[in-house]
């Protein structure tokens, strides 16, 4: 007997748990008619870690601008709110971040992450969402087309890709610099770094030169004397060095120390203020390839303003993630919809000019098609823009 | 052949930062029988408290390394008295401390972050010139001769204090058993803050020169699990055993990366090393093979 009324009271909880749960959604369904007031935008990265000095930069970016649109009125009449969520670096983090911003927080779209190991793990939780995503300096190819050559849906970027990356670097080391030995030294454990060592390996034996050394190290390493020793005795006329500040600062220096003389060169992973300060001298005459120069007339406004409020220097993924902002921003006034499939729909014709070139997204690929990019020369401790190069 | 003695130097010269941290790891646990993951944390800011020393206090190198040695040995003792000694009353089992330890390691790396100084990286002034001495072709940095003779000299007085001092063969005869030293009128609770002073000193060092050698940041103290696979190569509570285990593993390192492959460096190196413990479960010149935690 007790036993059924037991069996009968389960019964009960669990009838009203399922007609309550059935319930809920409902008064959400009409909210969602009348929209909120404040509608939020996510952004992903590194406040923590390695990358840091980026992260910071970028949020701080996201903030003033959509602090500025606030004060002008807001977008399409709803003032924006931004929310950054930290991934240490870690894809595992990015990851969650995503999914707590698009389902707690109910994010139409997201800005970041900078790093590409990080924004291609979020493409599946974006694709379950139906949100959209603006990676700023993530430039590996799989970002946005999948494994299978598929494209990622809801995965866009400002910045131009690896492949590309390798290849304008390869270019003109060879064209322009008249370099025919070439060693690579590279992060194994990090897909940008091979992404990039990969396309500079293939153009640069493609255009007739030679890779006489390729040695790898590990991320977290600080230490690559044994490598750069290596690379030493096979005698190469330019270093390729795709990797970051970090690491850039610290094998720089050691290459010097073990008498290597050879011309450094390296991605969009190099520029930052920090890598001046830590590598002095070490890195004087080395080659980067950079997203835009940094004393184009276009940037300076948001230089300016960016340093009058935060009281810091700039860094390169300041300027994607303002180009994000821009993107994001015109594809809502497109869409004129908060609606984050809408968005991305906007977004796969989307063309405005950033303040880092023009940026013409392509269906196909979700990338800037056509985007130059700069290549920089480090001369008196100071960043030198060379010219503007477009590999062929 | 220059080639191969460059190495040797790069390898040499790795296998002495190894060998700084892995012997402050030995000490403490010879004497508690537990591995302190503290350690790193307390190098990272040895290595902040030189910077600070040296940048915005403007000292010379001398007072920065004695300021950088004595905060994290008073450090380290603070760490002993809050989050080991309630434990250690209590006798709780040796997991515990582990957590305790890796808890502290976290709060410390987190703290940094946190403050004003946060997570940028940092470097310090050149105070021993960047032009290497070339000896028959190799070139060996100032640094890492300074670096070698600092080491060697404070890892001689470390043995010093142990073999020859009154404290020393308190130290000696706790490590043997903890207990009975207590029973024969040995004041543990004493010995075990000299020990983790002691640890806390070379921590401090390690720190102060391997920011000088790399840089500062606040995941510094993740590099020390590289020396902790070396005091337990060379045989964990044993300090020659912690050096010699360090300047091996630096050199295997070097010469895998130098003629075999830099891309699986970690793992011809590391395989190695646990065929070595397969044969030799208790390291290399360890004395017990129990309790390896």
């Amino acid at each position: 007997m007790k036993k059924r009324v037991v069996f009968l009271f389960v019964c009960v909880i669990l009838t009203l748990g399922l007609t309550l749960a059935g319930c809920t959604p409902a008064p959400t369904d009409t909210a969602a008619d009348t929209e909120p007031e404040v509608v939020k935008v996510g952004w992903i990265g590194s406040l923590t870690g390695d990358q840091a000095v980026w992260g910071t930069c970028e949020l701080n970016t996201v903030k003033m601008l959509f602090d500025d649109i606030n004060a002008d009125g807001g977008l399409l009449g709803k003032q924006i709110e931004v929310i950054g969520y930290d991934t240490r670096g870690d894809a595992t983090e990015a990851v969650n971040a995503v999914r707590r911003l698009t389902s707690q927080d109910k994010a139409v779209a997201v800005i970041g992450p900078n790093a590409s190991g990080q924004a291609i793990s979020i493409s599946s939780v974006l694709e379950e969402m139906q949100v959209p995503d603006i990676a700023t300096v993530a430039t590996n190819p799989k970002v946005t087309i999948g494994e299978d050559g598929s494209i990622k849906p809801f995965n866009f970027r400002v910045c131009f890709i690896d492949p590309y990356q390798g290849a304008v670097a390869a270019g003109y080391a060879y064209d322009i610099l008249g370099f025919r030995k070439a060693a690579v030294l590279y992060d194994v454990a990090d897909d940008y770094s091979q992404g990039l060592t990969e396309f500079f390996e293939k153009y640069f034996i493609e255009k007739g030169g030679q890779i006489v050394a390729k040695e790898a190290f590990k991320f977290g390493d600080v230490d690559f004397r044994p490598q750069l020793s290596k690379i030493k005795d096979a005698g190469p006329e330019v270093i390729f060095m795709p990797y970051f500040f970090k690491e850039v600062a610290l094998s720089s220096e050691q290459a010097r120390q073990l008498g290597i003389d050879a011309v450094l060169m390296g991605g969009d992973g190099w520029p930052s203020e920090v890598l001046l300060e830590m590598a002095k001298d070490y890195v004087e005459g080395s080659y980067f390839v950079n997203h835009l120069d940094f004393d184009d007339p276009d940037v300076q406004d948001f230089k300016a303003a960016y340093t009058a409020k935060y009281n810091l220097p700039v860094e390169l993924n300041g300027y994607l993630a303002y180009d994000a902002v821009q993107l994001l921003v015109h594809a809502i006034e497109k869409a004129n919809s908060f609606d984050p499939v809408e968005i991305k729909d906007a977004l796969e014709t989307a063309q405005v000019k950033g303040i880092t070139g023009q940026i013409n997204i392509s269906r196909e690929t979700h990338n800037p098609e056509g985007k130059d990019a700069a290549i920089i020369k480090i001369v008196d401790g100071g960043y030198v823009f060379q010219q503007k190069y477009s590999a062929q | 052949m220059s080639g191969f003695f460059q190495q040797l130097i790069n390898g040499l010269s790795i296998g002495s930062v190894y060998a700084l941290m892995a012997v402050g790891y030995s000490l403490v646990y010879s004497i508690m029988n537990f591995s302190n993951f503290a350690h790193g944390g307390v190098i990272m800011i040895g290595a902040y408290i030189g910077f600070f020393a040296m940048t915005a206090f403007e000292m010379p190198f001398a007072v920065a390394f004695c300021l950088a040695a004595f905060g994290t040995g008073l450090l380290a003792v603070v760490i002993e008295r809050v989050a080991y000694s309630p434990l250690r009353k209590r006798n709780a089992p040796f997991l515990y401390f582990i957590i305790s330890a890796m808890g502290v390691s976290i709060f410390l790396e987190n703290i940094i972050i946190a403050s004003p100084i946060g997570p940028t990286f940092r470097t310090y002034p050149r105070v021993f010139g960047t032009t290497p001495f070339i000896v028959a072709g190799v070139n060996i940095g100032r640094l890492d001769v300074m670096m070698f003779v600092i080491s060697a000299v404070s890892l001689a007085l470390l043995i010093f204090i142990i073999e020859k001092t009154r404290t020393g063969m308190g130290i000696r005869a706790s490590a043997y058993n903890l207990r009975a030293s207590a029973l024969m009128g040995v004041n543990t609770d004493r010995i075990i803050l000299i020990v983790f002073g002691l640890g806390g000193l070379l921590a401090g060092i390690a720190g102060i020169l391997f920011g000088m050698k790399y840089t500062v940041y606040p995941q510094i103290g993740n590099i020390t699990l590289k020396s902790f696979i070396a005091a337990v190569f060379g045989g964990l509570g044993s300090l020659p055993g912690a050096v010699i285990g360090s300047i091996l593993l630096g050199i295997i390192e070097t010469f895998t990366s130098g003629y075999l492959s830099s891309q699986f460096r970690d793992l011809i190196a590391f395989v190695l090393l646990i065929f070595i413990l397969v044969i030799r479960p208790r390291g290399l010149m360890g004395k017990t093979t129990e309790d390896k935690a």
